[in-house]
């Protein structure tokens, strides 16, 4: 029983250990900040489900654009302007 | 008798705190108003009597059970697959969605650098640790979580309606009661019937009742009705106009041992129908052996829990139409129960009620319009058809197990009164 419990315990933690980021640009929030509002800028929040929705934290003038759509809306946007996606 | 009466609360209640609940009430209240009120009223009246139907039928045929119950309606496999049906997708599902809830609200409201998934990870192997304590003292760890999230919610709706805040004016907003958001407010009360035997089967509904009716008005007086049907967490937009930041945190804690008492709730509903007997005889088996029922089924579901979040649903919009499905067939067992009451208080050539009819009827519709209203049908019946498929396949593998369990006792039993001189 003890064994079982230990192969259980560890089923339950172990995909709680953080998952290694890739090497992505990213942006501060006080870059971002500075940059709202530019006409130059496209906000793009990528959350979708519960991701979403459980959030307390939704940026204004963010467009919502599920990361599972990548394919449609990633055409949409023109390349020479600063796409910036919030993901978590 | 107060102990029992706490208890009994404490388990009813589970659900009703959720974070869940206070979505569906607060889009409700946005949706229809101060009319929320009357149209809950209603609601609760009607699974007040439906429930005293149930505990008569129970009494007058003498079956404890609810398997026994609806035995007569269905027969013994369909019973079976039905109460399976009812708790075990809503036990996993809603595990999935409130933990990632209470994830986000953790990483947000308390600690911004802990990662939200890594709290409902450690938060689900707590739960499935609780559940493993003996029954007595799981019930005073569950009343914890009821009165802590209780104590939150109406120090937040006093502290609100004693302030002296300008009522809010809802602008261009004209409060419709629509059947799709009135049958939505049944779902409020999933597991209401895990109460102690003895107790009135209306003290749930009406618990229920009096904690929304706070809830809308007070919600009301600080959100715009388009803001709250609207949002996807009312309950934090609410918290937030009443206290501010201090107002999120007690809001934060709400959710979180809200959820811990939802999960713990469902959890037991899991084992409690799996303690249902499979026949009248008193001698009989139940579905599920204590032991297992403590042991293998939580750390079990748990791991169903913990996989699809590792696996992205809570991620996916499907998330909410699967976890809508399971409240649904939480409401037609409930429905079914209602309607093997009545057929069995009918048998036993007793009175029987023209409110329990009615009951049943609205119970009915109810249903229908919540799977044929939803703008998810098509993958809301395909996953109650699939379910109730996967359910009677259980159902048949757990009366085989007990079938084999029983003959071989028997035979045992044969052998040792041979063998003895």
């Amino acid at each position: 029983m003890k064994k079982l419990l230990l192969f259980l315990s560890f089923l339950l933690f172990f995909p709680a250990v953080p998952v290694i980021a890739g090497t992505a640009p990213t942006i501060s929030k006080e870059e971002l900040k500075a940059q709202l509002g530019s006409e130059n800028l496209v906000l793009l929040d990528v959350r979708s489900g519960r991701d979403w929705s459980s959030s307390e934290f939704k940026i204004t003038g963010a467009i919502r654009s599920p990361g599972s759509d990548f394919a449609t809306w990633s055409k949409l946007y023109p390349k020479d302007k600063t796409i910036v996606l919030y993901c978590a | 008798m107060k102990n029992s009466f706490f208890l009994s609360l404490a388990l009813g209640t589970g659900w009703l705190i959720s974070p869940e609940s206070l979505v569906i009430a607060g889009n409700a209240a946005g949706q229809m108003g101060v009319l929320t009120i009357p149209v809950l009223a209603i609601v609760a009246i009607l699974l007040g009597i439906s429930g005293k139907c149930i505990q008569q039928a129970k009494l007058v045929g003498n079956t404890g059970s609810d398997i026994l119950l609806l035995d007569k309606l269905t027969g013994s496999i369909p019973a079976t697959a039905i109460l399976l049906t009812s708790c075990v997708p809503l036990t996993i599902l809603a595990a999935t969605a409130l933990l990632v809830s209470c994830g986000y609200t953790f990483n947000e409201v308390f600690l911004y650098w802990f990662p939200n998934f890594g709290f409902s990870f450690l938060l689900l192997a707590l739960l499935t640790l609780i559940q493993l304590l003996p029954e007595r003292l799981l019930l005073r760890v569950q009343l914890g979580f009821v009165l802590t999230t209780v104590t939150a919610l109406l120090f937040l709706l006093l502290y609100g309606i004693s302030s002296a805040h300008p009522v809010m004016k809802s602008v261009q907003h004209s409060p419709e009661v629509t059947t799709f958001t009135s049958a939505l407010l049944f779902l409020l009360f999933a597991g209401s019937s895990l109460t102690e035997k003895k107790q009135s089967p209306l003290l749930i509904p009406i618990a229920g009742l009096l904690l929304f009716s706070l809830w809308t008005v007070t919600s009301l007086q600080y959100v715009s009705p388009q803001r709250l049907a609207s949002s996807t967490i009312p309950y934090m937009t609410v918290a937030r106009k009443i206290m501010g930041d201090p107002g999120r945190q007690i809001m934060g804690v709400a959710v979180i041992t809200g959820s811990c008492a939802a999960i713990t709730t469902l959890l037991l509903i899991c084992r409690r129908i799996l303690n249902n007997q499979t026949s009248s005889d008193n001698s009989s088996r139940t579905l599920l052996s204590p032991g297992k029922q403590r042991w293998l089924l939580p750390p079990l579901l748990a791991i169903i829990s913990g996989t699809l979040m590792a696996t992205g649903l809570a991620g996916d919009e499907l998330l909410e139409v699967l976890l809508r499905g399971a409240l649904i067939l939480w409401l037609f067992q409930y429905t079914c129960l209602c309607l093997a009451a009545l057929l069995q208080i009918r048998q036993e050539k007793q009175q029987l009620t023209m409110a329990g009819s009615v009951c049943c009827i609205v119970l009915l519709f109810s249903l229908s319009f919540l799977i044929f209203k939803d703008p998810h049908r098509s993958e809301l019946l395909i996953f109650i058809i699939s379910m109730f498929a996967a359910a009677n396949i259980a159902a048949v593998g757990l009366f085989y197990i007990n079938q084999r369990n029983t003959s071989k006792e028997s035979k045992e039993t044969t052998s040792t009164k041979e063998n003895t001189p």
